[in-house]
């Protein structure tokens, strides 16, 4: 495709940022109604603490909200900035942009739906023990802060691959650029769900069961730690194109490995990133429960994570093949 | 109608470009191949999906379980692992397919 530079550059900008704040805007529009519909709902069981319970809710949109405010940096950024030389600008420079787009957009959707889960639970757990608000509290910016973490390595590619682009136009390079932000933002959607359902998991268990604090967060963080599994799968493939690709075969066939590279580790990952976090949830909430029984949860909790993300291994294995072998 | 000479010169002018597009990479092999590099990308992405979730939900219910029984965790755990051994059989199902679409097609 023969196009002015202009063209492309207004064509980048324009793809990039929709998708960017399509997307980006979902997931914390949906986790911070999520959270205010539970704060409603337990200020309706316990009236007296309302203030407490505004707060605490504020504070976890706040934290949840960070993630569309992601979202908007990275959009007004592409709309924003442009490069110094505007007439070496062609297709990869669009390419990097969608690519950044996607990135940050798919990468903020399930960091930002997931923070809705443990502001809404620690709401909850004021209602039913409005003395443990302080630990309620702690516990719901630690979880929700490891939730957020898939969305910062959504926002570092992003930056990389508008900083970074390439002159000129050729099929393989803008495969690559859209590959490594699709990789890196699918990815994190399930990293980020699964994370924030751990947290919520585990803010519901302390609510309910306060004794069992500690054991209860230590087991939530190893749980989100494999929940980030596949975010970090998604991070490596995109490192990966953008950095460490050596010669790519030519033309549509070059765009092919490196897009069906990124469709197998991205969606790959959502699966794997969801169902652990329905595994850590549970595991969390068992712990607070019987915290005598920790280390026999945390097995079975650990045993069931890793069985679950044993597709995502599939999915990087036949992403690294497509990157490596087929070429 | 058209000239007999102007429809000689296009149909020259057609089968002189025809090797160009070739060369260009929209040949008819480099098209399946390209189908079957992106065809094996959502046929292990898309299918990794459902055992994921699948196998997390089946572990959370035997991690809750185990919570309000621990006595019986032997007997929760050996039916998760059974539970998700099944589930799992549609990811290696994806798998084999992409692998097939990967070397054999490809």
């Amino acid at each position: 495709m023969d196009l002015e530079p202009h063209t492309w550059l207004i064509l980048g900008k324009l793809a990039g940022a929709g998708v960017a704040l399509g997307f980006g805007g979902i997931g914390a529009a949906i986790g911070m109604g999520n959270a205010a519909g539970m704060a409603n709902h337990a200020i309706m069981r316990q009236p007296k603490v309302q203030r407490e319970m505004l707060r605490t809710m504020l504070i976890g949109q706040a934290v949840g909200e960070g993630a569309a405010v992601f979202a908007l940096v990275i959009g007004l950024f592409i709309i924003v900035v442009s490069p110094a030389n505007l007439d070496l600008i062609g297709g990869n420079y669009f390419a990097a942009l969608l690519g950044a787009g996607l990135s940050i957009g798919f990468g903020t959707f399930g960091s930002g739906l997931g923070c809705g889960w443990p502001a809404g639970n620690a709401c909850a757990g004021f209602a039913r023990n409005p003395a443990r608000s302080p630990k309620l509290t702690q516990s719901m910016i630690i979880g929700q802060a490891v939730a957020q973490s898939p969305s910062i390595f959504a926002l570092v590619v992003s930056l990389i691959l508008i900083l970074t682009a390439k002159n000129g136009t050729d099929l393989p390079t803008m495969g690559i650029y859209i590959s490594a932000g699709l990789a890196m933002g699918v990815s994190a959607l399930g990293s980020g769900i699964g994370s924030g359902q751990t947290a919520g998991g585990a803010v519901d268990g302390i609510g309910r069961w306060p004794l069992a604090y500690g054991v209860t967060l230590r087991t939530m963080l190893i749980g989100q730690a494999v929940c980030e599994t596949p975010a970090i799968f998604g991070m490596l493939v995109a490192f990966i194109m953008m950095f460490a690709m050596g010669d790519l075969n030519p033309g549509l066939l070059g765009f092919a490995q490196v897009f069906g590279a990124a469709i197998a580790v991205g969606f790959g990952g959502v699966g794997p990133g969801i169902g652990s976090g329905l595994t850590a949830a549970k595991g969390c909430a068992a712990t607070a429960l019987r915290p005598d029984k920790d280390a026999l949860i945390l097995r079975t909790m650990l045993i069931g994570q890793a069985v679950s993300q044993s597709t995502a291994i599939y999915a990087l294995i036949i992403a690294l093949a497509l990157l490596y072998v087929v070429g | 109608m058209m000239d007999p000479t102007t429809l000689l010169t296009l149909m020259n002018a057609a089968v002189a470009q025809a090797p160009e597009a070739a060369e260009a990479g929209i040949s008819g092999a480099a098209l399946i191949k390209a189908g079957a590099l992106i065809g094996a990308g959502i046929c292990m992405g898309f299918g990794a999906i459902g055992p994921g979730i699948g196998e997390g939900f089946a572990a959370g219910k035997a991690c809750e379980a185990i919570g309000r029984t621990p006595q019986e965790a032997g007997l929760l755990t050996r039916t998760m692992l059974i539970g998700q051994a099944v589930s799992e059989s549609t990811g290696i199902y994806s798998l084999v397919i992409a692998l097939l679409m990967l070397f054999v097609i490809g």
